[in-house]
């Protein structure tokens, strides 16, 4: 604020233990670190992105202890001792799951910016509701914006993948993908 | 005559060519090249660089608190005191030009002596970190004598005469705050209206539209070894931005390299504020010889970047009791903000798109574009169009209602078909491809609008249907706002993949996935051997901007015209592999034979490496320019585009009327766009683009209050629609081929958001009994006008 | 407007319920407490607060994170969160499916995992969805320092907008109503120009118990009556107590509830709009409750 006098304050290190995608990490952070940015910044995890900073747009949401939660308002220190899951974790080295298989499959990518949001959000919905109707879907992705306009794309993604999980297709093969 | 180039000749012997003709792989459904990275986070956007890069410098932007304001002083000591920070830049500081204005230079990257709105920059802090360069900032003390501030072009200007009120000129350094006027003079318009039997006349407004594209933008820079500076940022024309941010540095373009990543959205919007970002941060690494990197907040990037245009018009409509339009009158305003930006092309659009898609004999249109102290609008998804079409598209209805005539039947009256001109005079053939017609008649039966027409016009109870169709029509490419000419590179390489190199940028559109299948479809080889190389300054050929639904047709053009060269090649070597005519050579990657005896055979990668021993180059550059477009400044005749897409959309909603509040239920989108190349991504706008419509129809408009200030700067305030606003959308299409677009396509990118709002409106309108001629309308703004008109009970 | 990101500041992570209360007591004053941050976390985006001692209330959730039926009350645990309130035993039971509007309404299912119950009181905004329906059930709360505790009820809690009726060393820590009768049920509403992830132009609860036809009693609440924060109207309750519940009684209440209630027009709506609406969604709720009261969802 301006006029006002400087007060040069000091902000300690701390270290906190994570664990993302099944790996554990430790990392220093300061205490207003948010948990979006050491999984970005520190340690790598660009699939998380911010749209917003502020919980509005989704784009942010990862898997802590297996709740959606968005990245964007969670302090980091917050997060010491948790499960993290990001989409990098979403399926083994080399393979898709069927969530990401459903979502190529019915063609609904356009700028993209906005799916690994929606993928966390439509495993958290899988985990929850194993067999989600038309509204259930609707009511857990309100808060995954899409500006491309993606949308109706994403409702029959999420029933695909309802298919192939119940197909017992977890993981397909990326090789296969890629074609 | 001048001569027909050969780029011009090898698009229109093409067209000929597959004609009528099954294709292999132009108009399948096909996985975007970018999918795969996109599904598993792997794509990289421009922050996501960061990753990489260690020791990096934070760019923080202190903006003004005033939306109008003569700067007296900037005091930055203590700024530059604050431990942790490097550098506090002000307007002094800057090596080369102070400007990044896009069509006229009026736009400083840093305001020295005046602030114009509330985004304005006054000083970068360059810190260590994000947090001390936003603390610093709050330290720079300016001085300001705040002016009185202006957020409606009505203050600037009078709708009726089109004049300047008295006022504190914004923009002091020029003779006016009117930074463009532009003319249609046709026919005789005072014979019309002595003529006419019905005359419509209404003032409409539409909003200031936010982008709201997911990835805020951002801008990373890395100095070179040779003092050169390369930026990765989010910008839609990278070929602009290496312009301006050269400007900015003083250095010769070719020491700046400007590349592209992948663009979370676009929409228009990442055009001139990629060109300040990206100044920003090559700037920070120009001063401190650090990778720098400056990125935008939800919060900055609305109240920092361009926006649609707010439009306030008046229009007057003439015709004769069966229907048939005589003239069209139009005094439209647009409010360009505290700058610019690209409002005079705007302007320009909104002119030529001003009648509508049709025949009208009779027409006085002015617009002019003017100042206010609002954030600076620029580029959006249909360009000035959508505010125009909403204008005309109501006038047609309710010259429908006036003259007792069915709203289709009166389009259908007075539409453009082939044989018949434009208002600018422009005579349209069938090689323009003039679809809407159809168009129209495939919306109207899927929409079985006839019945629910009826059906919906006599409602009780407190829900009530409605349905409402709208036209557009949507010039291709940039006509005359510029040099209209695209490139692209193609690279077969010794092991026989295929590289593909275009400077047009693909924020989200999925364009570049058309144009790999027009190459594919040329070189006769699977799209999934090419990779694409995203733009770079340094590698991917400029290909102009990716605006103006330009990409399918123009780089479209340009990628057809390098296979079209490649093909041949491949074909003479082939030929004498195998002994048969070059013109018998069929390609089906990965086989090669002659199609007078398939027995007779080789492979792709064997005519690939025979080329690289017979010293045939398997690299080609493919460029395309469309023909001049004319334009007469003073009657606005002559031929502003080269060719035009047409759409109708019918939309059905339904309102609660003790609420107001609006459910779109299915929008019916039918284009004409020549050929679909690319069906998913065709799809994929339609979708995008009635979304979008629908939120600029229903909930989206920037608010500033009364001193300038946004009020609704961030995502839970600034509506957007979610998918529980997203209604059934049935996309339909129409080919009337172009003679000159790549397999006779014309673009779509724009033209998807154009007539969705007033087709909802319309329908909004029908449901209700209700005139309503301002955008957004709200649920509160419907149930006060039907409150006002005692239409509703609680 | 400030740049990227958000303040910095110290956190300090309490070990118990009485650290925490030692931390508060000792340098309330310049503590901000910090529950679900979804509010905290975005004002500090801006210039209106000045985080300086952040007092991270998580770690309390092993004490202060339950539903649970005692002693007559429902209790719920200052920092459970929204999530956990829907997964409890009050959305099962038809007298509080009110808390299945709340949990559908509330922001978005990411945001429910970290906004608390106490932070939703916290806030002192009108949009405040949970204090609102709370409100209906005549809830009261726990505010805890390390001298005691004191009940005070929840429509005393609020003295301003974002001004909270608690002293800089007490926080809260329970909030609890009385059961409900078996023939009465909840409901919340909102709307807005959105469908989905909408705050609302306004918000409505309500809580009504009958007797056949009759009310025999009713408590409705809106994100503001006049005041810039949740508040009830008192008047139109009193108006409908004791009616038979019915379209026309209702209407008639409509006058009740426009004379006491005062309505703010800004940038999202006008006044007038705020009123209708408010009893528009007063009729609906009302109407609403009573079919779950008649075995509806
Ligand atoms: C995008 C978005 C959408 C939202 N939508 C909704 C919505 O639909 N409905 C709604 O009601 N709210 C909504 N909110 C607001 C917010 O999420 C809620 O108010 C939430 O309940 C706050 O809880 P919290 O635990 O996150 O609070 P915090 O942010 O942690 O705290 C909020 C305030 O309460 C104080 N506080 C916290 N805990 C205590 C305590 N135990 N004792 C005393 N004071 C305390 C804090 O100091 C702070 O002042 C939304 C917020 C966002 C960002
Ligand atoms: S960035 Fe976290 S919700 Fe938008
Ligand atoms: S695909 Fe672009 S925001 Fe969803």
């Amino acid at each position: 604020m301006a006029g006002s006098e400087t007060v040069i304050q000091e902000y300690p290190d701390i270290a906190i233990r994570l664990n993302v995608n099944g790996r554990d990490y430790v990392v220093t952070v300061k205490p207003y670190e948010r948990l979006i940015d050491v999984l970005r910044y520190k340690l790598g995890f660009t699939s998380v992105k911010e749209g917003c900073g502020r919980g509005e747009c989704g784009a942010c949401v990862v898997l802590m202890d297996g709740k959606l939660v968005p990245s964007c308002l969670v302090l980091a220190i917050r997060a010491n001792g948790s499960k993290i899951v990001t989409l990098e974790g979403l399926a083994p080295e080399g393979k898709l799951h069927a969530i990401q298989k459903a979502f190529l499959d019915t063609l609904g990518v356009q700028c993209g910016f906005c799916f690994p949001g929606v993928i966390i959000a439509t495993k958290y919905l899988l985990d929850r509701v194993s067999d989600p109707s038309d509204e259930d879907i609707k009511n857990y992705l309100e808060g995954q914006l899409c500006r491309c306009g993606s949308y109706l794309r994403f409702i029959k993604a999420v029933k695909l993948a309802v298919k192939y999980i119940k197909e017992g297709k977890i993981y397909f093969d990326l090789k296969e993908v890629k074609g | 005559m001048a001569q027909v180039p050969e780029y011009v000749r090898i698009v229109e012997e093409v067209f000929e060519r597959y004609r009528g003709k099954p294709f292999v792989y132009v108009g399948t459904y096909r996985q975007r090249w970018d999918a795969v990275a996109k599904v598993t986070g792997k794509a990289l956007f421009t922050t996501d660089f960061l990753k990489f890069y260690k020791n990096v410098v934070w760019v923080h932007s202190v903006r003004t608190k005033y939306a109008h304001a003569i700067i007296k002083n900037i005091d930055v000591s203590r700024a530059a005191k604050y431990p942790g920070v490097l550098r506090v830049v002000t307007a002094k500081d800057i090596p080369g030009v102070n400007d990044v204005g896009y069509v006229i230079p009026d736009q400083p990257l840093l305001a020295t002596k005046k602030a114009r709105y509330i985004g304005e920059i006054i000083a970068l802090v360059i810190a260590e970190d994000p947090y001390v360069a936003r603390e610093a900032g709050d330290l720079i003390h300016v001085d300001y004598e705040p002016l009185p501030v202006y957020t409606d072009p009505l203050q600037i200007v009078d709708l009726d005469t089109l004049k300047e009120k008295p006022h504190t000129r914004i923009h002091e350094e020029r003779d006016s705050d009117i930074v463009a006027h532009f003319k249609i003079r046709a026919g005789d318009v005072e014979k019309a209206l002595k003529e006419a039997d019905v005359i419509v006349e209404n003032k409409y407004r539409t909003p200031m539209q936010e982008h709201a594209y997911m990835e805020p933008e951002a801008a990373v820079a890395i100095p070179e070894q040779d003092g050169g500076v390369t930026v990765i940022t989010s910008t839609q024309c990278p070929f602009d931005a290496r312009k301006a941010i050269a400007r900015v540095l003083n250095m010769p373009q070719s020491m700046v390299r400007v590349i592209a990543p992948f663009l979370g959205g676009g929409f228009g919007g990442k055009e001139d504020v990629a060109n300040e970002i990206g100044s920003k941060a090559a700037l920070a690494t120009y001063l401190t010889g650090r990778p720098a990197v400056a990125i935008h907040t939800r919060e900055e990037s609305i109240i920092g970047h361009s926006k649609r245009h707010p439009m306030v018009t008046w229009y007057r409509h003439a015709a004769k009791k069966d229907g048939t339009l005589l003239s069209v009158e139009a005094n439209i305003v647009l409010d360009t903000g505290a700058y610019a930006s690209l409002g005079p092309f705007v302007a320009w659009r909104a002119t030529v798109h001003a009648t509508g898609p049709y025949r009208v004999r009779n027409a006085r249109i002015d617009t002019i574009a003017v100042y206010t102290n609002t954030v600076y609008s620029g580029a959006f998804r249909g360009f000035g169009n959508p505010q125009v079409a909403f204008a005309v598209e109501r006038q047609m209805d309710i010259l429908a209602e006036e003259l007792g005539i069915d709203p289709v039947d009166l389009r259908l009256k007075n539409i453009l078909r082939a044989g018949d001109r434009t208002v600018h005079g422009q005579l349209l053939t069938e090689e323009h491809g003039v679809g809407i017609e159809e168009a129209i008649k495939k919306a109207v039966e899927a929409a079985d609008w006839y019945n629910k027409r009826r059906l919906y016009t006599r409602q009780t109870g407190p829900i009530r249907k409605g349905i409402g169709i709208a036209l557009m029509y949507h010039g291709n490419s940039i006509g005359v706002e510029g040099a209209d000419y695209s490139s692209a590179t193609i690279i077969i390489n010794r092991d026989g993949s295929i590289t593909f190199r275009t400077g047009l940028t693909d924020m989200g559109q999925g364009a570049v996935m058309g144009l790999v299948m027009i190459a594919a479809e040329i070189l006769g080889a699977p799209p999934e051997w090419f990779r694409v190389e995203l733009p770079d300054t340094s590698s991917t050929p400029d290909a102009g901007p990716t605006v103006a639904s330009r990409s399918t047709v123009m780089g479209g053009n340009a990628t057809l015209v390098a296979a079209y060269k490649l093909r041949k090649r491949l074909n003479e070597v082939a030929s004498t592999i195998l002994g048969c005519s070059p013109d018998d050579i069929e390609i089906k990657a990965p086989d090669v034979y002659c199609r007078s005896d398939p027995s007779r055979k080789t492979t792709w990668n064997e005519v690939v490496e025979q080329s690289f021993w017979l010293g045939v180059p398997l690299q080609e550059f493919g460029y395309f320019r469309a023909p001049k477009a004319r334009w007469d400044e003073e009657t606005g005749q002559g031929e502003p585009y080269i060719t035009y897409t047409f759409g109708a959309i019918v939309s059905e909603i339904s309102v609660d009327i003790e609420t107001g509040q609006v459910s779109v239920d299915k929008i019916i989108t039918a284009y004409d766009i020549g050929k679909v190349i690319n069906p998913i991504g065709a799809e994929l706008h339609a979708e995008g683009g009635s979304i979008q419509g629908m939120g600029y129809a229903l909930m989206e408009e920037i608010i500033h209050d009364i001193n300038g200030v946004v009020r609704n700067n961030n995502l839970s305030t600034y509506y957007i629609p979610t998918i529980k606003d997203a209604p059934e959308i049935i996309p339909l299409w129409v080919e009337a081929g172009y003679k000159r677009g790549p397999f006779g396509a014309k673009g779509l990118g724009e033209p998807s958001i154009v007539a969705i709002a007033p087709s909802i409106v319309n329908a909004v309108s029908h449901a209700l009994g209700i005139r309503f001629n301002e955008i957004p309308i709200p649920p509160h703004k419907i149930y006060l006008a039907l409150k006002r008109e005692g239409k509703t009970r609680l | 407007m400030r740049g990227w990101g958000i303040q910095r500041f110290n956190v300090y992570i309490p070990s118990s319920l009485e650290d925490a209360l030692k931390v508060l007591s000792e340098k309330g004053s310049e503590v901000t407490l910090l529950a679900g941050g979804t509010d905290v976390l975005v004002l500090a985006r801006t210039n209106i607060v000045k985080l300086k001692l952040v007092l991270d209330l998580w770690p309390l959730r092993k004490e202060l994170s339950y539903v649970k039926k005692e002693d007559g009350y429902i209790k719920i645990g200052a920092l459970t969160t929204i999530d956990e309130i829907y997964n409890s035993f009050l959305t099962k039971d038809r007298r509080y499916y009110g808390f299945h509007d709340l949990y559908w309404n509330f922001g978005t299912p990411y945001l429910r995992n970290l906004a608390t119950a106490g932070g939703n009181i916290g806030t002192a905004h009108p949009l405040s969805d949970l204090s609102i329906l709370l409100l209906t059930l005549g809830a009261e709360v726990k505010l805890t320092s390390i001298s005691g505790e004191r009940w005070v009820p929840l429509e005393k809690m609020f003295l301003d907008i974002r001004r909270l009726n608690r002293r800089p060393d007490e926080m809260i820590t329970e909030i609890r109503f009385r059961e409900t009768p078996e023939n009465s049920s909840t409901a919340l509403m909102k709307l807005d120009r959105r469908k989905g992830h909408a705050m609302g132009y306004i918000v409505t609860a309500a809580y009504m118990a009958l007797e056949g036809d009759t009310i025999a009693n009713v408590r409705i609440a809106f994100d503001s009556t006049g005041k810039p924060y949740p508040g009830r109207a008192y008047k139109t309750e009193e108006f409908l107590r004791g009616k038979e519940l019915s379209l026309e009684t209702i209407r008639e209440a409509y006058n009740v509830l426009e004379k006491e209630m005062t309505r703010i027009s800004d940038y999202r709506a006008p006044a007038e709009y705020r009123v209708d609406l408010s009893k528009v969604l007063m009729k609906r709720c009302l109407l609403l409750i009573k079919s779950r009261i008649e075995g509806g969802v």
